[in-house]
């Protein structure tokens, strides 16, 4: 059916990511919440929201917006008390764990009547309509936190967009709930694929504020990214300790840096070179095949510019006899020239590369 | 193995180049025989420089911290007092200048001190470690900082091939 195989496939895309994000998960007593919810005697609520929430995230929006939406909640019910197994599959949890704070603390998990309490004290329909009422906010929450979390694990922007609604959500308080329910899912269905930036409902919209609270993201967005070029940050949560770890790096390169020049400078005196093994060592863990391709013309006075690799050894070998007995100065001279010719012939130019300001950022 | 498969314009290579070119005119001016530890820490020192001066090259002005690091050097070697003078007097409004010219985005009031609040102690430490960090707002300052992180380690990486490149014979 097409609740089992859409939870078979979300399962089966579990990462190692995502297996931490389900350890963090469950430190928040997360999973306590979800049985909680599951052998919960009013049975229809819970078993009908997880199992919607087996769905991706469109289907279970589609559900919930067709006018057979409750027919097909209390349909599924038989899917038996899911596994929290597949549910975390199928559940792509956001990467910041801000995120989850703020989605554990905020509606259906935390068990208290009080969203769902409200919702259906002031809806007095049939209880049927009340369970998908009931249901609709928190559920569009989810699978529009999912969306916007799927393809964004690696876009911070968006995703602080996502937190930003997120306080939205908050901030209207539970009182506002049944009242904007219906307004918020309009708008939620909208946004759904994409997550934009709106004005606030209830928040300050001075400048000020806003300025704030884009710098704060984007200062937010370019630590997450320092995290990622940083090894072993990305578990540490906390600006200080990244900051720290950070700090750490950049002293352990700069050191790594004196530490080679020392190195080049103590083992520089014997130049001599022997191509052979050079190239063998090449095939071994240099960095780049065009690397040592750079450093041969470096013993060469003259370069003949071929466009086969293969004759290189053979005029090394003729040149390197001549080379102990040429004077320092010629020596130095003709080191320059020929490397240009050979990188001219290798790249795209050395003088094009030199002088070329349009290059890109590699970063 | 060819050639053609490493992009030539990389950083990667462009530091390789003029850092061996460097390194080559360093080995030509001094007697390769010498090992007394006075000469190799000589040479230590202007490998060194020679290293970070290829580096900062290779990024041109595009990002602070090379503008400050092309500075530094200029202003340190050649002439001693007149040049120091002249820098700190004017080492804080060239980088500002630099550093305000160069961000497109950064307005007047991201100099002020109300930006600066945030990271505390551990940004004022990356300022000190990151060339030119001083007159940067935290936002510029990470920008920097994770470009620098990125030359560092192709530095690292080249220097190391070149050191066990070296060493085989």
């Amino acid at each position: 059916m097409e609740l089992n195989a859409g939870a078979g496939g979300n399962g089966s895309h579990k990462t190692a990511s995502e297996r931490d994000e389900v350890a963090a998960l469950e430190s928040l007593q997360f999973t306590d919440e979800i049985r909680r919810l599951m052998s919960a005697p009013g049975g229809d609520n819970a078993s009908s929201f997880t199992a919607l929430l087996e769905l991706p995230a469109p289907q279970a929006v589609q559900l919930i917006q067709s006018p057979d939406s409750a027919k097909l909640i209390a349909a599924p019910a038989p899917a038996p008390a899911p596994n929290v197994d597949d549910f975390r599959g199928s559940f792509q949890f956001p990467f910041n764990c801000g995120l989850i704070d703020r989605a554990a603390r905020f509606s259906v998990f935390a068990g208290d009547g009080n969203i769902n309490g409200n919702n259906k004290s002031n809806s007095p329909e049939p209880t049927s309509y009340n369970s998908s009422a009931s249901l609709q906010k928190p559920v569009k929450n989810e699978p529009a936190e999912t969306e916007s979390s799927q393809p964004l694990v690696s876009d911070p922007t968006v995703e602080n967009r996502s937190i930003k609604r997120k306080d939205r959500e908050k901030v209207k308080g539970s009182s506002k709930k049944s009242k904007t329910s219906a307004k918020e899912s309009s708008e939620d269905a909208e946004k759904l694929p994409y997550v934009h930036v709106r004005a606030r409902r209830g928040q300050a919209t001075d400048s000020h504020s806003l300025a704030e609270r884009a710098r704060r993201e984007k200062i937010n967005a370019r630590m997450k990214l320092l995290q990622d070029l940083v090894p072993g940050c990305s578990k540490i949560s906390g600006t200080a300790l990244v900051l720290d770890e950070i700090i750490n790096h950049v002293q352990s390169l700069q050191r790594q840096v004196e530490f080679l020049s020392m190195r080049l400078a103590a083992v520089n005196p014997r130049i001599d070179f022997n191509l052979d093994s050079v190239f063998t060592a090449e095939s071994g863990s240099l960095m780049d095949s065009n690397f040592s391709g750079m450093v041969i013309p470096m013993m060469w006075p003259e370069v003949q510019l071929n466009g086969n690799r293969q004759q290189y050894p053979q005029q090394l070998h003729l040149d390197a006899f001549q080379q102990p007995v040429s004077g320092r100065e010629e020596v130095c001279n003709s080191y320059l020239t020929p490397e240009n010719s050979l990188l001219s012939y290798d790249s795209s130019g050395n003088s094009a590369s030199l002088h070329s300001n349009q290059l890109k950022m590699e970063l | 193995m060819d050639l053609q498969n490493m992009n030539p314009s990389s950083l990667k290579s462009r530091f390789a180049t003029r850092f061996l070119r460097a390194l080559t005119k360093i080995n030509a001016q001094k007697p390769i025989s010498s090992s007394s530890s006075r000469e190799i820490f000589q040479r230590y020192r202007r490998i060194k420089v020679a290293a970070d001066k290829s580096m900062a090259y290779s990024v041109r002005s595009r990002r602070s911290w090379s503008r400050a690091t092309l500075w530094r050097l200029r202003t340190r070697s050649p002439r001693s007092r007149l040049a120091t003078l002249a820098r700190r007097s004017s080492v804080k409004t060239r980088t500002t200048r630099a550093a305000s010219h160069g961000a497109t985005v950064v307005d007047r009031k991201s100099h002020g001190k109300e930006n600066k609040e945030d990271g505390g102690v551990e940004a004022e430490e990356l300022r000190e470690l990151v060339p030119g960090g001083e007159a940067m707002d935290l936002c510029n300052l990470l920008d920097e900082t994770a470009h620098y992180i990125k030359c560092l380690t192709t530095q690292v990486q080249v220097m190391r091939t070149i050191a066990n490149l070296y060493s085989l014979h």
